[in-house]
Parts: C-alpha cells; sequence; structure tokens
C-alpha cells in the first residue's frame, strides 16, 4: 500500500553501495575540498562535448539557446538533457557520488549548498564578474565563502492586485506597512471577502514571510555565521503578518488551490506571488484579465526587500570538458543572451544590463521586477536549510493560528535553527 | 562415494536454480537492508553520500533523538490514532459489503466487486483531485450536500479536528475494496451445510453471522486485519497529497515524517526511525495473531 518511504530509503541505501568509496570508517579531520578551479577560461572557440542538464521548462527550452552556442563554436556540440525538478535532486545525488555527471547543470538557487556539500560543484573562475549580477542572485552561488555557479534567471514575489476594485476604493498601490493594511481593506471594502491572500502553511510559507522580516530590517545569519532570529523585527514581523488573519483581511487558512480563481472572480482583492502567475491568470480568466490587475513591489518598512529564486548554471567538478563548460556558462550569462533567452523562455535574466534591453525596459509587466530584484535576497546557502525552512513553516502556522505570541514563535526560531545547526563544518 | 558425488551434484544444480532468486535477494534486499540499519546507528547525513564509510558510530543515539523529538511523538500518535480508528472501520466495513454481496444481489456481484475494487487500483493522484473537490470547503460536493440540509460544514482538510477523520474516511475508501474481495471469498469458502444446519438448530441471520460466519472466517480477517495494519502504519500516501502533514502537524505520520528527514539528508535519524516504524508493525502484527488466531 504505502511503499514510498522505503522506496526511497531502498534506492538511497542502494546509491551508497555503488558509491563505496572505502576510505575505512570513522570521519576524516580534513575536509575533502579540491581547490583546482577558479583559475580562469581559455580565450578560443569551445571544442568538444558538453553534456547539459535542465529542468522543467528550461530543458525544453535550452536546444534552442544551444544552437546558437554551436553556431558561434563550430568545433563543439551541446547535449541537453531535460530532467523532471521532482526527480532532479535525487538524480544529481546519484551522479555526483558516481562520478558520472553532465559538464553543466542547472541547480535551482535554494539547491545550491546541498550540491557543494558533496563537493560535486567546481569554484567559479575570476573571469566571471559577480557586479555584473543582481547582488541577491549571486549570493546564492556563495557557500561558505566560495562562489560555484553562476546565476541564470531569477523570479521575485510581488503583490498582483485587481485595479478595478482598487479604484473603486479609491485606494493606491501601498508603499509602506500601514499602506498595505490600508490597502487590503479598501479592496474589501470594494466588494472583495477578502483584501489579500497571504500563504498561511504548508511548505514555502517561511518565503512567502521571510521578505517582512528582512522589511523590518531583521537578517537570518550574521556575518559570523550565526543565526539571529529571536528579535524585535521577526516580533514585529511576525505580528503584522498574522495581523491580516486575525483581522480578517486574510484568509485565516488559504487554501492555494482557490487562490487564482477567487482573484479572478473578484472574491480577492490582491496576493503575494511571483512572475510565472500572470501566465496562470491569463489562461485561467483570457488575455482580456491583463488591463483588470496590476502588479507592485512588496512595501517596504525599515527597508525594501523580496525573495529571489531562481537557478544558477553550475559547472560540475568532475566534468570532462570543464573549459568548454565555462564557456558555455558565460555565453548563456551575456547581457545579450539574457534577453535571447528572456525571448525564449521568458525567464527573467539576472544580468543587470539585460535590463536596459527594450523588450524587458518597455514592458510594464516585467519591469517592475527590476527595482524588487536589486533588493530581493535569498535565503541563505547552508546546506540545512530546507530542514530550517520547515521548522519555520510550522512556528508561522502556530502565530496564525494563535497557539504562540510572536515572541515565543521568535524564541522557538532561534531554537530550531541553532540546534539543527548550520551543517558547515 | 558414488552416493555422495551425486549428491554434490545435485547439491551444486539446486544452488544454479537458486542462483538468479539469490542474487537478486542479495543485491535488491539485504544490501539496502543492512544499509539501512548501518545508517540507522552512524551520523550519516546526505553529505556523506560520496564517502559512506567516513562515517561515526553513534549507537542509539539516532533512536533517543527520535524518541525524544516532540514532532515524531505527534507523528507517532497521529498514526496510532489513524490505525486505530481506519483498520476496524475498514475491516468492519468491508466484512459487511462481502456478506451482503455473499448473500444477495448475485447478478450485480462482479458489478459490485467491480466498483469497491476500483479505488484500490486507482492512483492516488487522480483519488487525491477527486477528494480534493469532494471535500472543497466551499463549493464542495460534501459542503453542499450538508449546506442542503443546513449544516454549515467544517474546512474538512484545514481544520485541526477534522483533517485526519477526513483521511481516515478517504484512506478507508480506497482500501476497503481490497479487504472484501479477500472476506468475498473467504465467505464462498464456507460450507452452505452449515448454515443449514444452524437454521434447524433455531439460529436467525444475526445469531449465523456471529456464531458461524466470524469462527469460520477468523483464519481470512487475520490475513486482512495483517495486511491493512501493515498498510496503515506506513500511512503516507494520503498526508503527503492532501495535507502535506498539517494543519499543525495535525496529519503528521510516522512515514512521513522519516520521508521529511530524508528529505532533509538525516539519514541516520530517518533510518532510525524506519526500524522504530519497523518494530511497531511487527508488535501489531504479533498482537492480531495471538488476538485472531485460530483456537485450537
Amino acid at each position: 500500500m504505502n511503499r514510498t518511504p522505503r522506496l526511497v530509503a531502498a534506492a538511497t541505501a542502494s546509491t551508497l553501495t555503488l558509491a563505496l568509496a572505502l576510505t575505512g570508517c570513522g570521519r576524516s579531520d580534513e575536509a575533502g575540498t579540491t581547490d583546482e578551479g577558479s583559475t580562469g577560461i581559455t580565450d578560443g572557440p569551445a571544442t568538444g562535448t558538453i553534456e547539459v542538464w535542465a529542468m522543467g521548462t528550461e530543458g525544453e527550452l535550452l536546444p534552442e539557446l544551444a544552437e546558437q552556442f554551436e553556431a558561434d563554436n563550430p568545433e563543439a556540440t551541446v547535449n541537453v538533457t531535460p530532467v523532471p525538478w521532482e526527480s532532479s535532486t535525487e538524480k544529481i545525488n546519484t551522479a555526483i557520488a558516481t562520478g558520472e555527471v553532465p559538464d553543466v547543470m542547472q541547480v535551482g538557487t535554494t539547491l545550491m549548498s546541498g550540491f557543494v556539500g558533496l563537493d560535486g560543484l567546481a569554484p567559479t573562475p575570476e573571469a566571471i564578474d559577480p557586479d555584473a549580477f543582481f547582488p541577491g542572485a549571486w549570493d546564492t552561488t556563495v557557500v561558505d565563502g566560495t562562489s560555484y555557479g553562476v546565476p541564470w534567471y531569477v523570479e521575485s514575489r510581488v503583490l498582483y492586485y485587481r485595479t478595478d476594485l482598487a479604484q473603486e476604493a479609491g485606494v493606491e498601490a501601498p508603499q509602506t506597512w500601514a499602506d498595505l493594511t490600508e490597502f487590503a481593506a479598501g479592496l474589501q471594502d470594494a466588494g472583495a471577502d477578502e483584501g489579500i491572500a497571504l500563504q498561511t502553511r504548508g511548505n514555502s510559507t517561511a518565503l512567502m514571510y521571510l521578505p517582512f522580516y528582512w522589511q523590518a530590517g531583521g537578517e537570518i545569519m550574521d556575518d559570523a555565521g550565526e543565526f539571529t532570529l529571536d528579535n524585535d523585527a521577526q516580533v514585529k514581523a511576525l505580528e503584522y503578518y498574522s495581523s491580516f488573519m486575525r483581522d480578517g483581511l486574510a484568509p485565516p487558512v488559504l487554501v492555494e488551490d482557490e487562490k487564482v480563481q477567487n482573484f479572478v472572480d473578484g472574491r480577492l482583492g490582491s496576493f503575494v506571488s511571483g512572475p510565472w502567475e500572470r501566465a496562470n491568470l491569463l489562461t485561467t480568466a483570457g488575455d482580456d484579465f491583463a488591463g483588470k490587475f496590476g502588479v507592485v513591489p512588496l512595501p517596504s518598512d525599515e527597508t525594501t526587500a523580496s525573495f529571489i529564486g531562481g537557478s544558477n548554471l553550475a559547472v560540475l567538478a568532475d566534468a570532462a570538458n570543464p573549459d568548454a563548460a565555462w564557456k558555455f556558462v558565460q555565453f548563456a550569462t551575456d547581457p545579450a543572451t539574457q534577453v535571447d533567452w528572456f525571448g525564449i523562455s521568458s525567464d527573467l535574466p539576472a544580468v543587470e544590463a539585460s535590463w536596459e534591453d527594450p523588450a524587458l525596459a518597455d514592458d510594464d509587466a516585467v519591469a517592475v521586477y527590476e527595482d524588487v530584484l536589486t533588493t530581493a535576497r535569498s535565503t541563505p546557502a547552508i546546506p540545512t536549510w530546507a530542514e530550517i525552512e520547515h521548522e519555520l513553516d510550522l512556528i508561522i502556522e502556530q502565530v496564525i493560528a494563535g497557539d504562540l505570541t510572536p515572541q515565543d514563535a521568535a524564541t522557538q526560531m532561534q531554537d530550531a535553527a541553532t540546534s539543527i545547526g548550520t551543517g558547515l563544518d | 562415494m558414488a552416493v555422495s558425488a551425486r549428491r554434490r551434484r545435485t547439491g551444486i544444480a539446486a544452488w544454479g536454480f537458486a542462483l538468479p532468486f539469490t542474487v537478486l535477494f542479495a543485491v535488491f534486499m539485504l544490501v539496502p537492508v543492512a544499509s539501512s540499519l548501518y545508517m540507522a546507528f552512524t551520523d550519516m547525513r546526505g553529505r556523506d553520500l560520496r564517502s559512506p564509510w567516513a562515517v561515526n558510530f553513534v549507537g542509539f543515539d539516532n533512536f533517543a533523538e527520535a524518541l525524544a523529538d516532540p514532532k515524531f511523538q505527534q507523528a507517532a500518535g497521529n498514526t496510532l490514532y489513524f490505525v486505530g480508528v481506519a483498520m476496524p472501520l475498514t475491516l468492519a466495513i468491508a466484512l459487511l459489503l462481502a456478506v451482503l454481496l455473499n448473500s444477495g444481489l448475485a447478478w450485480f456481484r462482479s458489478v459490485f466487486r467491480v466498483g469497491f475494487y476500483a479505488p484500490v487500483v486507482t492512483s492516488i493522484v487522480a483519488v487525491a483531485v477527486v477528494w480534493r473537490f469532494l471535500l472543497q470547503p466551499d463549493f464542495g460536493l460534501v459542503n453542499s450536500a450538508l449546506g442542503v440540509v443546513g449544516i454549515d460544514g467544517p474546512r474538512w482538510l484545514t481544520d485541526e479536528v477534522w483533517a485526519m477523520p477526513s483521511l481516515i474516511v478517504m484512506a478507508t475508501w480506497r482500501n476497503v475494496g481490497y479487504s472484501m474481495v479477500i472476506l468475498l471469498a473467504g465467505l464462498q469458502g464456507i460450507p452452505r451445510d452449515v448454515y443449514e444446519a444452524s437454521a434447524i438448530d433455531g439460529a436467525g441471520p444475526v445469531r449465523q453471522f456471529w456464531s458461524v460466519t466470524v469462527p469460520l472466517l477468523r483464519p481470512t480477517l487475520l490475513f486482512c486485519a495483517v495486511i491493512t495494519g501493515i498498510g496503515y502504519l506506513q500511512f503516507f500516501e494520503e498526508p503527503f497529497v492532501m495535507t502535506q502533514g498539517g494543519p499543525l502537524g495535525a496529519t503528521n505520520s510516522v512515514a512521513y515524517e522519516i520521508f521529511n528527514q530524508f528529505g532533509f539528508g538525516n539519514y541516520g535519524l530517518s533510518a532510525a526511525m524506519s526500524y522504530i516504524l519497523f518494530v511497531a508493525i511487527v508488535i501489531l502484527s504479533y498482537l492480531q495473531f495471538r488476538l485472531l488466531r485460530t483456537e485450537k
């Protein structure tokens, strides 16, 4: 009947036996890092075969971009293997453990530290300029002080709202926290059942909440690598976030499946989501709906902040053709290629210079993201983050349900994070 | 001499025949079992995948950590709640359906048999979509039906009290067909004349059920109870697709917690949790054998 966990166990166990590196029992003291990369990338065109793994839509569309690269580098062939997102982590873990790896790989920004922990990724050569990218995006490549990849595309969270309801209520797009509360109340007065929808439970609740914590001036970790979750900013942000549910401005328990339909029906005034939601809304409600909703940055408090996600391109430590691989990465993250890729996939460029191109700058639905991205931030690149995030999800849910005061929640967050640790040696 | 040579040859031939199975069993069963046992006693994490021997033995620390973890305790409580309610419910409904199908409705028997068995073979993904629609708070079928008789139905899957009962009903619906088919086969194996004899002795249908059907069905019931119990203790798919273990951990199960810990890379801890679950399954099965064994 319910066999999945055992299958996972069995699969992992057999992976282990395949990967038997007989080094004897007990942990060795020296870390197994091999610092061979980070020299540079040779000049001249790339040669040989470059194996690339990409996930989901990117995996399907990347061959189109690879053709351009092959045209510029006649001696090189790019083989793209699409990998489904759901099975990507296991597949990559197995590949790294056995050494049967591609040359280049797409890595979700939050997954970097896990693969670096396995010593699977090569350090980024100095030839790639960190300043070309949004700082939040570059940060996702850096694990324990070293960069192991290059930002490829980004996404960020913004506020979607019904322009017709806002007009009827006479409210302007919110700039501050107080504005947002008033804004949600206004949309509700104009006929929406709920002024705003914020995630209340389940996976990624913390990702929706954390921008508010950052806006209040909070930091997840300090420069010394210690967790700093128990502070006034946390209490303030939790208080603010849960106030929407408590005051009846947001559903006390959000059912994700209903969100888009309620928004289209005018029963929901606004919600926080990423760039993909636009396509969702237009497929559900038809292209005419584009005139009925607007997109604005999240409000700011002490500072401006949103969450930055997306994917990086990484070269594997055991890549067979590392030089050509880095050339491909360099090509894919070139400002002009990034604009082409936006045309192919609608993925937002990670390179700041690409945003000056009219294809992005003149599109109002896209241009709003530029400012958001300059201050958007990611969660810490530590191997244990997924576990800590899961704990935060559960604690935030309890605050919203009223089972936990923001003060106690902040303490619990700090305790949970410190007991799990960073996973970095 | 000749005898022992022949015996040796027979022995070699026998091993030759057994070899394909033995190799498959060793590679796909023994090695994973041994590896997971090894993991349970070490501090292995996801990042040790490349050098699985370079880890420290930690004795029973993982087991102690699991048992002291409030999330694991809550998951264990939830799993017991689920098994305690869903298993008797499933068996009772399966038995009731089997008796009804066996006693009448002969023409429709195969129709009903297919009908009740269909959920067993249907993909959980499809089932989840349909059930989410049914349990939808605002316009779902269940709450609409309750609305007709003036009851304001709860938010089934997101209410701390109602989420588990919702999953219990769903799991029962999914699994009742399996036990029903087995019990139906068992019922058809009970000779008619036993019923006739008891009827002559003056037993009504209720008396017949308790004094003839149930005792003669014991071995079949035991089989169904053990299989259902093992499946239910590993309660995973329903919370995974319907509630993600929420709300507030109310539908988090032991198997789901193991799955999560594996996902976080805590291989040692999750392997230890798996063995705790394994021991619980052994205990439950033992109790069922004691309770339902045929009296000599």
